[in-house]
């Protein structure tokens, strides 16, 4: 069946900063307010239009993405008809480059036979661990509006909102039409400070047979297919009109520990709550069988988000909970991210804290982080009474 | 394709005792304990006992029951061969088939019981609070070798004259059955819910049917019938936890019941899980204004008020200001600010305006129906 986009996730990102939590799991698949992951994001922007497949390129373990994903049916990537969600993992791909120095022929290839095979007109390219509320169709009009080869989404940002030493770009917008781009650059050369940058969200959309004529150049100069690379290269050869595309909403580059903390944190303010949940259809998450969440009599909960399937006995503010959760009596959760199937045991604190998933916190334990560093227990550790954190 | 058992859950019924509830969703679609419908504890029940084939009998309202049930995929029984399948009346050359009873249900749909050629057929109703093992009972009914088993539980004895009551032998037999007797020779009640041996009953249900024998319904013709013949009947004793959801003040109990985190139902065992259709929504935000007090809330809600011993489901509201206290509000309703809600139970997509009050009694349980508004400005003053 022919639909209007086939969708290419570059999950290939760096992981390092989001240790411990991506210990076993990849960016993408990172949980985020209490009930979804990473992934959702892009997908559910994906299945408000007409998208029914969608191509993952990854390295390394998969299985958290795996079993998030399953079919893709839960965003209507049904695999009926040609659609489905296509897993490419890469696990070579690094070998064979220390080897000879070259990406694998297979790695072009994947992409290339995902597309002809998909026979979409359009295809839309992007990472996911910078986390918006983006509206394709919105920008497919204005892809067609401005007569584009090429748009990709920026937002204007003060420089330093990101991280100083970001990986991410700001795009140089020509200044008499105000939405050609001129040139990419590498935010970590700008200086930090409060000036307005127009920040690039590595997403892209372009005809099909674009983005083929950009993926078999990159082959020719050994070159990853990233948003960025295909930008360097029309650029530097005055391949094709490229065009910016202004988004205006809900921002957080995921970078590392701190960004990941901030980005859960800013889901507690109503309006950037909003600004990413409040849309035409639901941020849609694979769903999971549960029971409501239950608040005991003297629980004390104030500014914070849960999910369903906890039991809440304690005294929560200022944090956000997903499934699971069992938070004692006089146990104190505060200006925390608490993930699946913790349990914190009476008369612990917890304040400025991230438990990874099946975390037992034990009585009287006191864990304390700063806003800047939030400490991390990782996956399945136990938080002995003393503070003192085994690794499970 | 043979299978063991096939359970027909028969949710035809209006549920009339349920008032402006049922107006437009048939009894068993009712919500319940803020994330299911009373319906999903039969249909877990039958996943959970290794019944993969189950016919849900539709009838009256059926639309939102449809669209809940689906095709059972929720409850793990979109299997190969089997799974969840809607039953609803249609015609034939035969004339109507809209249902005259409980049996008269099970006749109009031979047919697709047959498909199945089980061994027995498992009679359920859909409105019913409880957790049971029916591949215990089955088990049971083959040990006896029995051609009906009923599941029976002992009620309060000041009640007993309000069920069908079974008077048994020593091993379990049936000997009598009374259709709501004014003086009860045992308080053992029958649950509405049946083991047939599926050739037998088929035969019952056809040779009557050809001879024109009214045989529509379980306890005023089939039990008595089968009693009459000297068939074996048995009764299987259950003693857990059980619902009759039937009527406002039990669907409210049954729901103030639920909430209490050491209820024998333990709705957390992972090992016997209530299954429902999932609802793809935000999670629960509690708000800096928000007191919740020995409550069950769920994703979507919104709370900015204080909610206190009360059920709160689906993307259920509550401004600032207001009080919830002792009550179920259903999926999707928005209450307003400064309202107070106590001893109440508000039904689906209700608005309730701000500054709107709704106070019931014990005994006197304050309701509002689906899509219903209260309060708000009025022309009057």
């Amino acid at each position: 069946m022919k639909t209007k986009y086939a969708a290419i996730l570059n999950l290939i990102e760096n992981e390092k900063d989001l240790l411990p939590l991506t210990k076993r799991r990849p960016v993408a698949s990172l949980p985020f307010a209490c009930r979804y992951r990473l992934i959702d994001f892009p997908f559910s922007s994906l299945s408000n239009t007409e998208t029914r497949s969608a191509a993952l390129f990854m390295s390394g373990s998969g299985r958290s993405l795996y079993d998030h994903i399953r079919s893709g049916t839960a965003w209507g990537l049904d695999n009926l008809a040609g659609g489905g969600v296509f897993t490419h993992s890469q696990i070579d791909l690094k070998t064979t480059q220390e080897d000879s120095g070259k990406y694998s022929a297979d790695y072009y290839n994947d992409h290339i036979n995902y597309l002809k095979k998909s026979k979409d007109e359009y295809v839309i390219l992007s990472g996911s661990r910078i986390l918006v509320n983006l509206q394709i169709e919105a920008m497919f009009t204005y892809h067609l509006d401005k007569n584009s080869d090429i748009t990709v989404a920026y937002k204007k940002i003060p420089r330093d909102e990101v991280r100083q030493d970001t990986i991410y770009s700001s795009y140089q917008l020509n200044s008499a039409n105000g939405i050609e781009i001129e040139k990419v650059v590498p935010l970590k050369e700008i200086p930090y400070d409060s000036r307005t940058v127009a920040f690039g969200l590595d997403f892209l959309l372009a005809r099909t047979e674009v983005v083929l004529d950009y993926i078999n150049k990159l082959r020719a100069e050994n070159l990853f297919v990233s948003v960025e690379n295909i930008l360097k290269l029309a650029i530097e050869n005055n391949y094709t009109s490229l065009n910016g595309y202004e988004y205006t909403g809900y921002l957080k580059a995921i970078e590392d520990i701190k960004s990941y903390f901030e980005a859960n944190m800013d889901m507690l303010d109503e309006e950037n709550f909003n600004a990413l949940f409040y849309r035409e259809s639901p941020v849609l998450t694979k769903s999971k069988n549960s029971a409501p969440t239950y608040y005991g009599k003297d629980s004390e909960v104030s500014n914070a988000l849960f999910a369903n399937d906890s039991e809440i006995y304690g005294h929560v503010e200022n944090s956000l909970l997903s499934r699971r959760n069992t938070i004692c009596q006089h146990a104190v959760v505060k200006n925390s991210i608490v993930l699946q199937s913790c349990f914190v045991d009476e008369e612990a604190t917890l304040n400025y804290v991230i438990l990874d998933k099946r975390v037992r916190v034990e009585k009287g334990a006191k864990l304390e982080g700063t806003p800047e560093q939030p400490i991390v227990v990782p996956k399945e550790a136990r938080v002995l009474s003393s503070g003192e954190i085994v690794e499970g | 394709m043979k299978t063991d058992a096939v359970a027909m859950i028969l949710a035809g019924g209006q549920g009339s005792r349920l008032g402006k509830l049922t107006k437009q969703t048939a009894k068993p679609a009712v919500p319940f304990g803020g994330n299911y419908r009373i319906i999903d504890f039969a249909l877990s029940n039958s996943a959970n006992s290794n019944i993969n084939t189950v016919g849900v009998v539709t009838q009256y309202q059926p639309l939102v029951l449809n669209e809940h049930v689906g095709n059972g995929e929720n409850w793990g029984l979109n299997r190969h061969k089997g799974g969840a399948t809607i039953l609803q009346p249609y015609s034939s050359v035969d004339g109507e088939k809209f249902f005259k009873g409980t049996a008269h249900a099970i006749y109009q749909n031979i047919d697709f019981i047959d498909m199945y050629d089980p061994e027995v057929v498992v009679i359920l109703s859909g409105d019913h609070i409880y957790k049971m093992d029916y591949e215990a009972m089955i088990d049971f009914h083959k040990e006896k070798n029995a051609l009906l088993t009923i599941a029976v539980m002992e009620v309060p004895w000041e009640e007993a004259s309000r069920f069908g009551i079974m008077n048994t032998d020593e091993t379990g037999r049936i000997v009598e059955f009374e259709e709501k007797p004014a003086e009860p020779k045992s308080n053992l009640a029958s649950m509405g819910i049946y083991i047939f041996t599926w050739k037998r009953l088929k035969k019952y249900l056809k040779d009557n049917a050809a001879k024109g024998t009214e045989f529509s319904d379980f306890g005023h013709h089939v039990i008595p019938t089968y009693l009459r013949n000297s068939e074996a009947v048995y009764a299987y004793n259950f003693e857990d936890y059980w619902k009759d959801v039937g009527t406002i003040e039990s669907l409210w109990e049954a729901n103030m019941e639920f909430l209490d985190p050491h209820h024998e139902l333990n709705i957390r065992d992972s090992s016997w899980r209530i299954y429902s259709k999932m609802q793809n929504t935000t999670p629960q935000q509690i708000t800096k204004t928000a007191e919740v007090h020995d409550s069950m809330i769920t994703d979507g809600c919104y709370v900015a008020g204080d909610v206190e011993h009360s059920i709160l489901s689906n993307n259920v509201k509550v401004g600032k200001g207001s009080v919830v206290k002792d009550s179920v509000i259903m999926p999707g309703t928005v209450i307003g600010e400064n309202c107070h809600i106590e001893k109440a139970i508000i039904g689906e997509n209700a608005n309730i305006y701000d500054g709107a009050e709704l106070v019931g009694e014990l005994g006197k349980i304050a309701v509002v129906g689906n899509g219903e508004k209260i309060g708000g400005y009025t022309d009057e003053d």
